[in-house]
C-alpha cells in the first residue's frame, strides 16, 4: 500500500440556521417523535430543528438506522466510505467529517481518509476506489452512475445483497446532505483561538 | 398500518422495472426494514397526516420538479400522474413542470429556486436561501417539511437508478 501521511479530522458542531423547537412549547407529537419528554435537556439541536415535521422526522430516523447499523451484507466501514462520497459531492462538510472518523474507526486506520484528503484515490485499493467512485457517481444529479462501476463492485467480490446496501447509504447521504448542510453550519468543536 | 409488510412489485421495483422473480427483486426482499422503510418516508413526505399547510397537490408538483431535476423517466411519470390527480393551478402546474423561476411569482417562485439548487447544486446552499422562503411566506416548520420532501425525492431518484443499473448489469 501507498504510504502517505496520516490525516486525523477533528470534530466539527453543527449549528442550525432557523430556530429549532423548544422543549418546553413542543407538541405532544413533536416530543414522540423525539422520543423525549419535556423535562429532558440534551436533544440535539439538529433533532430539534427537524422536530418541526415530525412526521418526517420519524419515518427518516428509522430508516437511516436501518440503512447504517443494520446486520450482516455490506460491511459498516464500506457504509461509511459510501457516506463519504455522497457527502464530498454534495458538500456536506460536517456529515463528511462524521463519516470520515466512523470509516477510520471501523477500519483501524487513516489510510482511505488520508488518501481522499490529499486527493489520492490512487493510493485507495481497488475495492475502496470502487465503492468511492460509484459513491461519487451516483450522487451527482442527475446520477452518472453506469455499468461499468456495478461491474468494477462485482469484479470486487461485491454481492447484489452488497451492492443493494452501498446504494441505499450512498442514497440516503443524498438526503442527509440535503438537510444538514442547507439548514446549518458547522465549526470545529473545540476552541483553536490560542494567543499566537 | 406501520407493521404491515408491503406488496410487491412496490413503487420502487416498478420504477426500477425490477421483474418479479429476478435476483434483484429477490435480494431486495433481504432487506425489509428498507422497503418498507421508504414506503413510510414516501407518505410522510407527500401526504403526511399533519401537512402544515402544505398540501399534496403542492407536495406533488415540488417532487414532479425534483424528479425531473434527476432525468428519473419513471418517477417523472409517477409523480406527474400525481399532479394530475390533484389538479393543480396553474402556478403549481407551471412549478412542476420546471417553469423559469424567473417567469414564477411569489411563493411558487421561491421553491421554484429552492428546488432547483438542492437538487442541482446542494453545496451552494446558504443561510439567505432560507431566508428567501421565509420572506416569500413560508413558516419555518414549512421549510423543514419542503427540505425533507426534497431530500426525499433525490434520495428515492438513487435507490430508483442504483437498482435498475444493477438489474441491467
Amino acid at each position: 500500500m501507498t504510504t502517505l501521511p496520516a490525516i486525523r479530522l477533528k470534530p466539527l458542531v453543527w449549528h442550525p440556521h432557523l430556530p429549532p423547537v423548544e422543549l418546553a412549547e413542543a407538541t405532544d407529537r413533536q416530543l414522540q417523535a423525539m422520543r423525549v419528554t419535556p423535562s429532558a435537556k440534551k436533544v440535539s439541536p439538529y433533532v430539534r430543528t427537524l422536530a418541526h415535521d415530525p412526521d418526517s422526522y420519524v419515518a427518516r430516523t428509522e430508516l437511516f438506522n436501518a440503512i447504517m447499523y443494520v446486520r450482516d451484507g455490506l460491511p459498516r466501514a464500506d457504509r461509511e466510505l459510501g457516506a463519504l462520497a455522497a457527502s464530498t459531492v454534495n458538500g456536506c462538510r460536517y456529515c463528511a467529517v462524521v463519516h470520515a472518523r466512523q470509516h477510520a474507526n471501523l477500519s483501524q486506520s487513516d489510510h482511505v481518509v488520508s488518501a481522499l484528503m490529499l486527493d489520492r484515490p490512487d493510493a485507495l485499493s481497488s475495492r475502496d476506489r470502487a465503492i468511492y467512485e460509484f459513491g461519487q457517481a451516483l450522487s451527482v444529479t442527475p446520477s452518472r452512475a453506469g455499468p461499468d462501476h456495478i461491474a468494477a463492485l462485482k469484479a470486487n467480490g461485491l454481492s447484489d445483497i452488497e451492492i443493494i446496501d452501498l446504494i441505499h447509504a450512498i442514497a440516503i447521504f443524498g438526503w442527509a446532505n440535503r438537510l444538514m448542510h442547507p439548514l446549518g453550519h458547522s465549526e470545529p468543536a473545540i476552541s483553536t483561538r490560542e494567543k499566537p | 398500518m406501520p407493521n404491515k409488510v408491503h406488496e410487491r412489485p412496490d413503487a420502487i421495483d416498478l420504477a426500477a422495472d425490477i421483474a418479479p422473480g429476478s435476483p434483484i427483486f429477490e435480494a431486495r426482499a433481504f432487506r425489509p426494514e428498507f422497503v418498507e422503510g421508504a414506503e413510510a418516508c414516501r407518505r410522510a413526505v407527500l401526504a403526511p397526516e399533519e401537512d402544515l399547510g402544505l398540501s399534496s397537490g403542492l407536495r406533488a408538483a415540488i417532487a414532479l420538479r425534483s424528479a425531473v431535476h434527476n432525468k428519473n423517466t419513471a418517477l417523472i411519470e409517477r409523480y406527474g400522474a400525481d399532479c394530475e390527480r390533484h389538479e393543480l393551478d396553474v402556478a403549481q402546474h407551471e412549478l412542476a413542470r420546471g417553469a423559469d423561476p424567473e417567469t414564477l411569482t411569489g411563493v411558487h417562485a421561491a421553491l421554484a429556486s429552492h428546488t432547483d439548487m438542492i437538487c442541482l447544486r446542494p453545496r451552494e446552499a446558504r443561510a439567505d436561501h432560507l431566508q428567501a422562503l421565509l420572506s416569500a411566506g413560508l413558516t419555518v416548520p414549512q421549510v423543514i417539511a419542503l427540505s425533507e420532501l426534497l431530500a426525499f425525492v433525490n434520495f428515492e431518484s438513487r435507490i430508483v437508478d442504483g437498482l435498475s443499473l444493477l438489474e441491467t448489469t
